[in-house]
């Protein structure tokens, strides 16, 4: 198999182009209707949600599923009807009910409440997440100077290593890649009410680890293949040093992606949507460094007038690394 | 060799700590509020209300709870397998109430015996807390004798308190606390009140004096100090708003008292601003299925590895596995808390520790095409593969230290793991597949280029190349 990856690098930039207006327009209409680009889950809006399960081994109450509207008219008599309520798990005996912040007397009434008209609960199986909105606040900030902290150290990492062009480039590939990330769980927002919580910006950190990790190999190679042929041009430069990556690129992809679908598919409940957004943000990634930054940096050089390498160029500012 | 052999012995001898969401139980986000007397909270005032908290989760009777001050103006408050998370909500919300109290008459006698009970009762229970090892689940005997104790002490409490008369002079009228050294060793504590404290207590220590009762000082209702008042007092009670309370007191003993007393005077009131709180059963089950899940996923890893590389992937699968060990016995020296997000970050890094082999192997792969001798392949295979697996490596590094210094609770546990999985990752992929692969192709049997890469030419026309 032997990409073209110059040659059609307006297809390329189509694919990568429309799934990245796609996210864009996703993250717009999920604006008008939550506010944010993507649904903000409880860790990042705050409120309350109590997970509870029938206690199933010790009484006989569990002999049908957990019906909804008894819920929440117990919910409606506490005064709490705009919650939201999930019925889960195999035998549907588990309730994932989330409110407004309620403080700990609100919360132990609706409890005993709900004890009283659908339980008894297991109580070593219940799961309280009760997130003030101050707390909110902060784990959004923090995680977004995190993103963007890991970014800038990036792009210094690569500039001392490589080159300020490639380091900007690189950056360019890993802005698609969590556009793009984005923009699919804006799409889940929208349709299936996923939100996203503090997992999803340390899944957003993954991936820009990933996929800068997936571009430098090929930009490694780019830049070797500069210095073995002095003189060549940009364009067949990129060209081989995809081709001779990629197999390292997929089977790399793979040997992730694979672990990551095992815990989506089997995975506990709080992993799930963190294991997609990570599959979703590698196959970005790896697409990205195949055609996007590989192809943008042939451009660029060409249009600054340096599409034939030069000696000096090449040379790798690790003397060791070469033979 | 010996480093894995090593590392199956740590794993084996020291606990695998589990976070909160794994093994079960409460995590609290205490917030101090400022309030229109204090509308700054300094470190002093944390340090005080910290020492509050810690008192309040210590009369919950939890092993092995922590509190932390976070940021400037928060307490995080650990509390594994904690049994009923609304009593410890509302025991550690709200502020702090200390008050003096006077001893009612008649009971000298039994306050000594009800507090050797309680002192009794609080012995037992450290004690069985401390028998309890670091980070492991608490069986149900243990947990039945564990709530037993904790009522006994709760209930010697409540026998302390009720020897003492209500009270109105309350740490709000307390305006200071000083622990300070007087002759040799010894140290006291010096208390001063406002105005109206002031009077009170001269009231309170009139009535006392000389009678051999004492006033009782209660923190959240809990006895903190018992002091007599000297005979001298009995005419006009301890006047001008100061006194001193002096005793065996050590340095340490002093400062603790102190600090007790001086949360108490801040009427600083705490709110629980987030609580987590995770089920014994539930975090079970959690961990179990993505460790099935994991543990499935890399599985299929390996086989993969091997199909594809041959004999380098086989290689590369020992060296994972011993990788794998490596790294959860790092995780156990460390002292590194296991939570899910955690389990992700090892789990990704074992990812990144494949991508280290491959870039080795596909390297290697394309010199043996180029006609290079196996030997030569195999050396420039990892050499030429460095640069590669540096700057990747570097990169998650970078994003795994922004991570962990920014990030908050399940953030830095996932940044934790994946950042000590990379930097073990970069030493087996370039130390163990090496040996293992130098070993093997000193082997003649295993000399045969077709299974480093298949669909080669075995016969090779010019096995040298300038």
């Amino acid at each position: 198999m032997k990409l073209n990856i110059i040659q059609q690098r307006g297809l390329w930039w189509a694919i990568s182009g429309s799934f990245v207006l796609a996210s864009l327009v996703a993250m717009a209409i999920s604006w008008q209707q939550f506010g944010a680009p993507l649904k903000p889950g409880l860790d990042f809006a705050g409120g309350t949600r109590l997970q509870l399960s029938r206690a199933c081994v010790t009484t006989s109450s569990c002999s049908g599923a957990i019906d909804l509207t008894e819920v929440r008219q117990v919910l409606g008599q506490q005064g709490l009807d705009s919650s939201s309520i999930q019925v889960l798990g195999d035998d549907q005996q588990v309730i994932s009910i989330r409110t407004r912040n309620l403080n700990v007397d609100e919360r132990t009434s609706l409890q005993s409440a709900l004890d009283k008209a659908i339980g008894p609960f297991d109580t070593s199986s219940t799961q309280i997440d009760s997130v003030g909105p101050v707390i909110g606040k902060q784990l959004l900030v923090s995680g977004l100077l995190a993103l963007m902290v890991s970014f800038a150290g990036i792009v210094a990492y690569l500039s001392l290593r490589f080159k300020l062009d490639y380091a900007l480039l690189a950056i360019l590939a890993l802005a698609h890649d969590v556009i793009v990330t984005s923009g699919v769980f804006a799409i889940l927002g929208l349709v299936l009410g996923v939100e996203v919580d503090s997992l999803f910006i340390v899944s957003l950190l993954t991936i820009v680890g990933f996929s800068v990790n997936d571009t430098v190999v090929i930009y490694d190679r780019v830049r070797e293949n500069m210095k073995l042929n002095p003189g060549g041009h940009i364009n067949d430069i990129v060209d081989s040093a995809v081709n001779q990556t990629l197999a390292r690129s997929i089977n790399t992809s793979l040997t992730t992606i694979l672990p990551l679908l095992a815990i989506f598919i089997f995975g506990g409940q709080t992993l799930k949507y963190f294991a997609l957004a990570l599959i979703v943000g590698f196959v970005a990634g790896s697409y990205s460094s195949i055609f996007i930054a590989s192809s943008l940096l042939a451009l660029w050089r060409e249009r600054t007038g340096h599409a034939y390498s030069s000696q000096a160029e090449g040379a790798d500012p690790q003397p060791e690394t070469q033979i | 060799m010996a480093l894995t052999i090593a590392a199956v012995v740590v794993i084996t001898q020291l606990p695998t700590r589990l976070g909160l969401d794994l093994r079960g139980g409460s995590q609290l986000t205490i917030q101090v509020q400022p309030t229109e007397k204090i509308p700054t909270i300094t470190d002093r005032e944390m340090e005080a209300v910290q020492t509050v908290v810690e008192g309040r989760v210590n009369g919950l009777g939890v092993s092995e709870a922590v509190v932390q001050q976070l940021g400037n103006n928060q307490l995080l408050v650990q509390l594994p397998g904690v049994s009923d998370p609304e009593q410890a909500e509302r025991v550690l919300g709200g502020t702090a109430q200390l008050e003096f109290r006077a001893q009612r008459p008649g009971t000298e006698q039994q306050l000594q015996i009800e507090n050797q009970v309680l002192q009794g009762h609080l012995g037992e229970l450290a004690a069985l807390q401390a028998s309890i090892p670091q980070g492991t689940a608490i069986d149900s005997d243990t947990q039945a004798r564990l709530e037993k104790l904790q009522a006994d002490v709760k209930a010697s409490e409540a026998a302390v308190a009720a020897l003492f008369e209500p009270s109105t002079l309350g740490g709000d009228k307390l305006t200071d606390a000083i622990a300070r050294p007087t002759s040799g060793t010894l140290w006291e504590v010096v208390i001063q009140f406002n105005n109206e404290g002031g009077k009170e207590f001269a009231e309170l220590s009139k009535a006392i004096a000389g009678t051999g009762r004492s006033i009782g000082i209660f923190l959240d209702n809990r006895l903190l100090s018992a002091p007599t008042v000297n005979v001298q007092y009995a005419e006009t009670g301890i006047t001008g708003g100061a006194a001193v309370i002096s005793g065996n007191f050590t340095a340490e003993s002093a400062r603790d008292l102190e600090i007790q007393l001086r949360g108490g005077a801040l009427p600083l009131p705490v709110e629980v601003v987030e609580n987590r709180t995770v089920g014994p059963t539930l975090g079970r089950d959690s961990i179990q299925r993505s460790l099935y899940a994991g543990m499935a996923g890399l599985v299929l890893v390996l086989v993969f590895m091997a199909v594809y590389y041959r004999l380098p992937g086989v290689l590369a699968d020992i060296a994972l596995i011993i990788y794998a060990l490596l790294t959860w016995a790092a995780f156990n020296l460390l002292g590194v808390t296991l939570t899910l997000p955690g389990i992700a970050g090892f789990i990704l890094s074992i990812g990144m520790a494949v991508d280290a082999n491959v870039l080795i192997f596909e390297r290697t792969r394309e010199e043996l095409k180029s006609n290079k001798t196996l030997y030569r392949s195999v050396e420039s295979g990892f050499f030429r593969a460095f640069s590669s697996i540096l700057d990747g490596n570097v990169t998650t590094l970078i994003s795994c230290l922004a991570l962990f210094s920014f990030g908050a609770g399940l953030v830095k546990g996932f940044a934790l793991t994946l950042g000590i999985g990379v930097v073990i990752s970069m030493f087996t992929a370039l130390t163990c597949t090496r040996t293992l692969m130098f070993l093997a192709i000193s082997l003649p049997q295993f000399r045969q280029p077709s299974l480093f890469c298949p669909g080669l030419d075995s016969a090779r026309p010019n096995p040298v190349r300038p």
